[in-house]
C-alpha cells in the first residue's frame, strides 16, 4: 500500500469508527433514560442523581467532540456542507438550550437568554449549533450557578456566552487566532472546541469580512466570556 | 400550546432498539398513536392504508431505499396528506445538507442522538411552518399562481420569520409561469444582500433558461467553489457546459459530483449520456451500470439505463475491433450485455415499446459481435411487434431505433419508424433536423413542414384568443398530419376554449374528446402526457356537466 493510499484508508476507517462510536453513545444515553424512567427520579438519592448528571454530561461531551472531529475531517476533505441561510436567532439559541436541558437541570444551573425574538440572522445553523452546544457544555462544566446568552445583530451577528465560573486561563486568552496551540494535556484542554469554533467562524464571510471568536474574562457574570462574531 | 396528543405518528427505522426508544419518547410527550416499520416498502404500504400526521424516517434504512427515496416516492404516489410532517433522522448534524437543493425536502431534520424535548421542538416548528404556509401551498396545488404570489407577500410581511420561505415559493411560482424577468429580479435582489445558496442557484437557472449561458456558467462555477457540497450546482454547471459545447468539461463536472455522493441514479444517467456524446464508452457503460444497480429498489428505475448500458458495451466492443480469437475481457462484456437484455425484457415485459426497442438494440449488438443469426432473429421479432404496436415511441427512442436499424441495413423497417416519428413530432424542429438525415422520403418532410406552418398559424390565433380561426388552422394541420401529437392536443385545447361560450357546446366537446381518445396510448413518462391528461380530464368534466 502506498503512503497516500494508507492515509486515505485511515481517514475512511476514522470516519466510520466515529459514526459507530456515536451510535454506541446514542444507545448508552437511551438505556440510561430507560433506567431513569423506570425509577421515578425523586426516589434516587442525591448522590445517584449527581452521578446520573455526570454520565449524561460526559456522554454529551464525547458526542459533541465526535461531531467536531467528523466535521473537521470533512472540512479537510472538502466534504463539509456549508449551507448558510436566514434563521430566527431566538429559536436557534433556545433550541441549543433545549438540547442541553438535562445538563442544566442536573447541575442546577440557570440559563438566561437575551435575544430579541424578531432577529433573523444569516449563518449555517448546523455548524453553528455544534459550536454553541460545545461552548455551552463547557460553560455548564465550569460555572457555579448561572449562564447568560446575549445576542446582537447590528452590523454583524454576535453571540455571547457568559458564565460565572473562574474564567479562562490567561494563557488561553493570549492564544487569540491560534487555538490549535491550546492543546495541553496536563490541564485537560484538547484545544478542539476552540479550534473548531474558529474554523466555523472563519467559514462565514461577507464581502471582505470574516468571522472570528474572542475569549475574555469578566463579562456580565464576572466569569468566562466567549464571543463568536459572524459577519 | 402545541400538543402531540392527537397525532398519528409513523417511525421508519431499521434499528429496532432505536425505533422503540423514539416511541418511548413520543409516549412521554403524550403521543399515543405510534407505529413502527423497518423499511421504506413497509412505510409506503402503511401510508396507503392510513393517514399519518407525522413521519419520522431514518435516512439510512439499510441497503434498499433510503429516507430521501422514501420521501420522493411518497410524493410521487401522492401518499402524504397536505398537513403531514416528514422529519428525517440523520446520523450526524451535517449529512442532511448534502441533499440541500433537492426537489422534495423533508420538513425538518434531526441529528441522532436527540432528546425528547428537541424532538418535540422540531416537530412543533415543522407543524407551525406548514400551517403558516398552507394557504400558499393550496394555491400552488390549484395552480393559481398570482393568488399564490399574493399570499407569499402577505405572509412574508405578517410573519417575517418566514420571509425567505415565502420568497422561495414566490420564485417558484414566477418560474413555473415562465415569468423569467421577474424571477431573475427577485433572486438577484436576494443575493445582492446575502448569497443564499438557493437564490444563487436560482439566478443561474434563470440565466440558463434565458440562454445567457456565459452568465449562467459564472454563477454555477462560483457556487461549486463556495458551496462545494451543493451538488445540484454541479448538475447545472454540467448542463450549461453542454449547452456551450464544452462536453469534456461537463463530464468532469458530473464526475466530481458523483465522487462526493455516488448514490444518485439521475446523476449517473446524465454522466452516462455525456460520456456517450464524448465517445467515452467505458465511462458510459460504467455510469449506466451504476444507475441500474442503484435504481434496483427505486420506483423510478427505467428501461433507459438498461438499453444504454447495452449500447455502451456494444460501442466498447466495436472500438476494440472484435478479433476471431475472442479474449476473456470481450467475453465478459458480451455476457454482461446478454444478461442486461434478459433483465430488461423481464422487468418491463408489459411495455411493448420498450421490448421493440430492446430487440432492435439486441439486433445491432449481435451485428457488432458478428452473430448473423441473432441479428435476423431479433430484428424480425421487433418488426412483428411494431406492426401491431399502437403506442407512441418518443422522438429520442425513434431516433435511436432508426439509427440501429440503419446499422444492420434494415432500411425498410427504419423508414417505417422514421415515418411514424416524423408525423408524430413534426413540430419539434430540432428532432426533424436530426432525423431528416436518416430518411429519403422528401415528400413526407415537405408535407410535415406544411402541417407545421398551419399549426403555427393556429397557435398565433389561439394566443390572440381567436379560437374560431385557430381551430380552422389546427383542423387543416390535423388532416395533413393526423398522427401528430401536439397538433391533436392544440386542436383539442382550442375546441375546449371555444366551447366555453358556444351554443354547440356538446358537439365541440365531443370532437375534442375524439381527438384526445387517440392519444390514450401515450406513455406516462412522455413529456406530453401531463398536458394530454389534464386536457382529457377537463373535457370529460365539461362533457359531464353539459350533459
Amino acid at each position: 500500500m502506498t503512503l497516500e493510499k494508507q492515509h486515505d484508508y485511515f481517514s475512511l476507517v476514522l470516519a466510520s469508527t466515529v459514526h459507530d462510536m456515536k451510535n454506541s453513545l446514542a444507545m448508552l444515553g437511551q438505556s440510561l433514560n430507560h433506567i431513569l424512567d423506570e425509577q421515578s427520579k425523586n426516589t434516587l438519592n442525591i448522590k445517584t442523581q449527581k452521578d446520573v448528571g455526570i454520565v449524561q454530561y460526559e456522554a454529551n461531551r464525547v458526542n459533541n467532540s465526535l461531531m467536531q472531529l467528523l466535521a473537521l475531517y470533512k472540512l479537510e476533505n472538502e466534504q463539509l456542507p456549508f449551507s448558510p441561510n436566514y434563521h430566527n436567532l431566538f429559536e436557534f439559541i433556545e433550541e441549543q438550550t433545549i438540547i442541553l436541558a438535562q445538563l442544566f437541570e442536573a447541575k442546577n444551573i440557570s440559563c438566561e437568554i437575551n435575544v430579541d425574538e424578531s432577529i433573523d440572522a444569516f449563518f449555517d445553523a448546523n455548524l453553528l449549533s455544534i459550536v454553541v452546544e460545545n461552548i455551552l457544555g463547557n460553560a455548564i462544566r465550569y460555572s457555579k450557578s448561572k449562564i447568560i446568552i446575549n445576542c446582537q445583530n447590528d452590523d454583524h451577528l454576535v453571540i455571547q456566552i457568559n458564565d460565572d465560573g473562574l474564567g479562562y486561563p490567561d494563557k488561553m486568552i493570549d492564544l487569540e487566532g491560534g487555538y490549535m496551540l491550546g492543546i495541553n494535556q496536563s490541564t485537560g484542554s484538547t484545544g478542539l472546541g476552540l479550534f473548531f469554533a474558529e474554523q466555523i467562524a472563519s467559514m462565514h464571510q461577507n464581502k471582505s469580512d470574516t468571522g472570528y471568536i474572542i475569549l475574555k474574562n469578566g463579562g456580565e457574570l464576572n466569569g468566562g466570556l466567549f464571543e463568536i462574531h459572524i459577519p | 400550546m402545541f400538543t402531540l396528543a392527537n397525532k398519528n405518528t409513523l417511525i421508519i427505522e431499521d434499528f429496532t432498539e432505536f425505533a422503540r426508544s423514539v416511541r418511548t419518547m413520543l409516549y412521554s410527550l403524550g403521543n399515543q398513536s405510534v407505529e413502527i416499520v423497518s423499511n421504506a416498502e413497509d412505510a409506503i404500504e402503511a401510508c396507503r392504508t392510513k393517514k399519518f400526521d407525522v413521519l419520522l424516517s431514518d435516512y439510512n434504512l439499510g441497503e434498499r431505499k433510503d429516507g430521501q427515496q422514501l420521501l420522493e416516492e411518497l410524493m410521487a404516489f401522492d401518499l402524504l396528506s397536505a398537513n403531514c410532517i416528514f422529519i428525517m433522522l440523520t446520523a450526524e448534524n451535517t449529512s442532511a445538507m448534502v441533499m440541500g437543493a433537492i426537489e422534495h425536502q423533508p420538513d425538518n431534520y434531526i441529528a441522532k442522538p436527540f432528546t425528547a424535548a428537541l424532538l418535540k421542538s422540531r416537530i412543533a416548528k415543522a407543524v407551525e411552518k406548514k400551517e403558516t404556509l398552507s394557504s400558499i401551498s393550496r394555491c400552488i396545488q390549484k395552480r393559481k399562481w398570482s393568488e399564490a404570489i399574493n399570499q407569499c407577500r402577505l405572509i412574508a410581511s405578517e410573519k417575517p420569520k418566514y420571509r425567505m420561505s415565502c420568497l422561495r415559493l414566490e420564485f417558484k411560482c414566477l418560474k413555473i409561469q415562465n415569468k423569467l424577468d421577474d424571477a431573475l429580479t427577485l433572486s438577484l435582489k436576494i443575493i445582492s444582500d446575502r448569497e443564499v445558496p438557493w437564490a444563487l442557484q436560482a439566478v443561474g437557472e434563470i440565466y440558463f433558461l434565458q440562454k445567457k449561458h456565459d452568465k449562467a456558467i459564472n454563477v454555477f462555477k462560483n457556487m461549486t467553489k463556495k458551496y462545494p457540497m451543493n451538488l445540484e450546482a454541479y448538475d447545472w454547471l454540467a448542463k450549461t457546459q453542454q449547452a456551450l459545447g464544452q462536453n469534456i468539461d461537463a463530464q468532469e463536472t458530473i464526475h466530481m459530483a458523483i465522487k462526493k455522493a455516488p448514490n444518485v441514479v439521475k446523476r449517473q444517467k446524465s454522466l452516462g449520456s455525456i460520456a456517450e456524446q464524448n465517445d467515452d464508452f467505458g465511462a458510459m457503460s460504467n455510469a449506466f451500470r451504476q444507475a441500474i444497480y442503484q435504481g434496483k429498489h427505486s420506483a423510478f428505475s427505467s428501461p433507459e439505463e438498461y438499453i444504454k448500458l447495452t449500447y455502451g458495451l456494444k460501442n466498447q466492443l466495436s472500438q476494440n475491433a472484435i478479433d476471431s480469437t475472442k479474449n476473456s475481457s470481450q467475453d465478459k462484456l458480451i455476457l454482461e450485455a446478454e444478461q442486461t437484455f434478459k433483465q430488461l425484457e423481464n422487468k418491463f415485459k408489459d411495455d411493448t415499446g420498450t421490448i421493440i426497442r430492446s430487440n432492435v438494440a439486441h439486433a445491432a449488438f449481435s451485428k457488432t459481435v458478428n452473430n448473423k443469426d441473432d441479428v435476423d432473429k431479433y430484428s424480425n421479432k421487433a418488426k412483428r411487434m411494431f406492426e401491431e404496436f399502437e403506442g407512441v415511441l418518443s422522438p429520442q427512442v425513434s431516433l435511436e431505433i432508426s439509427k440501429s436499424l440503419k446499422e444492420i441495413k434494415d432500411d425498410d423497417f427504419a423508414e417505417a419508424i422514421i415515418k411514424e416519428a416524423i408525423q408524430q413530432n413534426l413540430d419539434d424542429k430540432e428532432f426533424i433536423k436530426q432525423i431528416s438525415n436518416f430518411t429519403q422520403d422528401k415528400e413526407l418532410i415537405q408535407k410535415c413542414k406544411q402541417a407545421a406552418q398551419q399549426n403555427e398559424k393556429g397557435i398565433y390565433h389561439f394566443r390572440k384568443n381567436e379560437f374560431k380561426e385557430a381551430i380552422e388552422y389546427f383542423e387543416k394541420a390535423f388532416s395533413t398530419s393526423p398522427k401528430n401529437i401536439n397538433i391533436a392536443l392544440n386542436y383539442a385545447q382550442a375546441l375546449l376554449k371555444l366551447s366555453q361560450n358556444a351554443k354547440n357546446k356538446i358537439e365541440l366537446l365531443t370532437l375534442a374528446s375524439n381527438k384526445l381518445i387517440k392519444l390514450n396510448k401515450l406513455e406516462v413518462s412522455d413529456s406530453r402526457y401531463s398536458r394530454y391528461s389534464e386536457l382529457n380530464r377537463l373535457t370529460q368534466l365539461m362533457l359531464n356537466k353539459s350533459a
